[in-house]
């Protein structure tokens, strides 16, 4: 067993190759960011930014992602993660390059807009997601560094990492701060400090809580306006809607291809599963959407899934589909790689890429502006975590029968009080329903609290008592 | 010619062996856990094996099932199967009416919610400290200078309950020796004791639900004292087994080899 618990598939030379091949590929486009960027980047930024050598070790994640799997859905993998950390390099290059554009947001704020016009967006919360999928205990000496000034220990712990990284000085310098009235409170008061430990100007968008009427997207489309104008005002950068319109255009291009890979999802076995879909959907609709490469991710995501189709699914012995609600571990990505390998379980879907995608009306600005507001009230954190609870189960439902769910695997983040509140009425809903439900207690961010042995430990349970996929291989030799 | 089926569990306090004839159990043991979890599984099951008549060693059984937290240890073990799914097993086995099990162990407490077959529905443990477990016990009885079975008693003798707000099993030795130095009854701070611990397991339980038959496996559950301000916090009768309930791991694993024929 390796250090992930993930047995290496044998595969074979030209496989394996292809695999190496991406990881150079990653390794040199990190380093080449640093060529571009020059030597005097070179020379500082390793002090400054410490973070960056967690970053160039991301080539560490291909183990995660690709040791278990083999054929196309291994080459899928392994491609899918190349592309993630060459666009998160490209963002960087943006932010280090040319901070007099860069604005700070939160993912309850269209990017899209930042792109039409000419700035370069900056999510945040990308460090403290990042990081600690490629180290699990990245984000430590951050929440340390936050908890220390003062914030309280049951914060959730991304936002505590990112002010950590703010407070510790490491957080690249923005022009300005695009935020808004997000359901977690830890989140909503990490701009705060934010603001005034970089000293820059902040706007906050207000979401409105009641999504599903006109009025509100107008409201809420009314929102982004002014903060196109507060933009405009605070920052170099100018609206350009016919700018906005490709944008969106590309946006609305990049979902189709998404809503057919979904469709294929659909298929026993599937044709796709884990980091390709969810990672994929984080750096290409949530931190950087509507640009060409999302639409190529999106389109070459789908050819590749028809490819592992051709050759019998990404498990062609699949026995369980899992649904994962809340954000994925991030201290333990190689859960799910575990659990395919384990019990041919495929993690197919989740909560941060479930939402409803509604596709943008480029007639005008105005429609422009209200279908993006559509898409942030629709996203997962504004829909799912503000209330009422039915916004939380029937997208979760739905998606269990739209991709014939065998499982709800909750990772029970302790830091997220929102949806740590509705445990005992998941539990009830489940139990109604018969879906089998996993709570994993745990951490988002902080391998302190619960270990990544421990976490595989209670899937282990779950998987062994409830779902009867049979016991641990290790114990089963141990009997014998 | 005769088949016999064992079930071992080897658990963090205890070590238990069941042996099952014919689908009837016709013998079983109990030991105290050694340091080495085989030597506690050798002994166990020897001891088990020595009652009954026509077998002489491990060999001679048709299947070995080893369970609880040393199940990789059990020697001569042809499969282990989790305590979990053991304790569902045995406890169906002997009534197919029990839906919840509450195991209250030497180490940890587990709320397991079960269907007709004794398939686990849903199950949620707390191992993370040992309030509310044997090991807890085993300290609030040291405090009061008495044997478990006396604490129990004591217990059942409360005029009022002196409530006991301390969880963790460190802090409530020192919150129980500071009642009983205020001169509080000793026999109403058992029942303190009693309470504070079917609270708590009252919240593990909460999460599977309670529906009955509910049942109360594991050493503890011959604390009567227990078993009666569980029935009060949870609401329910908590039904009796024909078995000693430490026993249910291992008559569970037990049964899982005898169903295998």
């Amino acid at each position: 067993m390796s250090v992930f618990d993930i047995t290496s598939a044998s595969v074979s030379l030209p496989e394996r190759f292809s695999t190496y091949r991406q990881r150079i590929k990653t390794f040199t486009n990190i380093s080449g960011m640093g060529l571009r960027l020059g030597t005097r980047f070179m020379m500082e930024a390793p002090r400054k930014y410490p973070w960056l050598k967690t970053l160039l070790t991301a080539d560490t994640l291909f183990d995660m992602s690709t040791r278990a799997r083999r054929g196309p859905y291994r080459q899928a993998s392994a491609w899918a993660l190349s592309e993630v950390i060459a666009s998160i390099t490209d963002m960087l290059e943006g932010v280090f390059g040319n901070p007099e554009k860069t604005v700070m947001h939160e993912d309850l704020v269209p990017p899209e807009i930042l792109t039409a016009m000419g700035l370069n967006p900056w999510m945040a919360e990308l460090l403290g997601i990042m990081g600690p999928l490629i180290r699990s205990d990245f984000a430590e000496e951050y929440i340390d560094a936050a908890e220390n000034e003062g914030t309280p220990p049951d914060v959730c712990s991304l936002p505590k990492a990112t002010m950590g990284l703010v407070l510790k000085g490491q957080m690249p310098h923005p022009k300005a701060i695009l935020t808004s009235n997000m359901p977690c409170d830890g989140g909503m008061s990490s701009y705060t400090l934010m603001e005034k430990r970089l000293n820059v100007p902040c706007f906050r968008l207000d979401v409105p809580y009641n999504f599903y009427d006109d009025r509100s997207a107008e409201y809420f489309a009314k929102e982004l306006f002014r903060a196109v104008d507060w933009l405009e005002e605070h920052t170099p950068g100018r609206m350009d809607w016919d700018r906005l319109r490709e944008v969106c255009t590309l946006r609305n291009r990049a979902t189709e291809f998404q809503m057919e890979v979904w469709d294929l999802l659909r298929e026993k076995p599937a044709p796709m599963a884990g980091e390709p879909l969810y990672l994929g959907h984080m750096i290409f609709q949530v931190a950087m959407p509507g640009r060409e490469k999302s639409v190529r991710y999106f389109e070459t995501l789908l050819a590749h899934a028809k490819k592992i189709r051709a050759a019998g699914g990404a498990l062609p012995d699949e026995r369980y589909r899992i649904a994962l609600w809340n954000p994925p571990t991030l201290i333990y990505p190689e859960l799910f790689a575990w659990a395919e390998q384990r019990y041919n379980a495929v993690m197919l879907m989740d909560m941060i890429s479930y939402n409803r995608h509604p596709y943008i009306d480029t007639k005008s600005p105005e429609t422009m502006m209200r279908d993006l507001a559509r898409i942030i009230m629709a996203g997962p954190m504004a829909r799912h975590t503000r209330g009422p609870q039915e916004n939380f189960f029937s997208d979760l439902f739905e998606l269990c029968e739209r991709f014939s769910m065998d499982m709800i695997w909750m990772a029970g983040h302790i830091g997220c009080k929102n949806t740590m509140a509705l445990s005992g009425m998941f539990r009830e809903k489940c139990r109604e329903r018969g879906v089998p439900l996993l709570i994993i207690n745990y951490d988002l961010s902080d391998t302190r609290v619960v270990s990544p042995a421990e976490v595989r430990k209670q899937a282990e349970a779950f998987m062994e008592t409830v779902m009867k996929a049979g016991a641990p291989v290790d114990s089963e030799a141990k009997a014998s | 010619m005769a088949k016999y089926f064992g079930g071992c569990d080897l658990g963090s306090t205890t070590g238990k062996a069941v042996i099952l004839k014919d689908g009837k159990v016709v013998s079983s043991a109990t030991i105290r856990s050694r340091i080495d979890p085989v030597e506690t599984g050798k002994e166990v099951l020897e001891l088990a094996i020595r009652q009954v008549e026509g077998i002489s060693s491990v060999r001679d059984l048709a299947y070995l099932v080893g369970t609880g937290y040393g199940r990789n240890e059990v020697p001569f073990a042809n499969e282990n199967v989790s305590e979990i799914s053991c304790h569902a097993l045995g406890a169906n086995f002997l009534d197919s009416k029990v839906r919840t099990i509450i195991d209250v162990g030497g180490q940890d407490v587990k709320a397991i919610s079960l269907d007709e077959k004794g398939a686990v529905l849903e199950f949620a443990m707390n191992d993370k400290c040992a309030a509310g477990t044997g090991r807890f016990y085993e300290a609030v009885v040291r405090t009061f200078d008495v044997t478990l079975d006396q604490f129990s008693a004591l217990s059942l003798k409360a005029k009022k309950v002196v409530p006991v707000t301390s969880q963790c099993t460190v802090f409530a030795e020192s919150e129980l020796v500071s009642l009983l130095y205020k001169r509080h009854s000793p026999a109403d701070i058992a029942a303190g004791v009693q309470l504070s611990v079917a609270k708590r397991v009252f919240t593990l339980v909460r999460r599977v639900g309670v529906k009955e038959k509910v049942v109360v496996t594991g050493g503890c559950a011959k604390n009567l004292g227990l078993i009666k301000a569980l029935e009060k916090v949870l609401r329910v009768p908590i039904s009796d087994l024909p078995l000693d309930p430490q026993l249910m791991g291992a008559l569970g694993a037990a049964v899982v080899g005898w169903r295998k024929g």
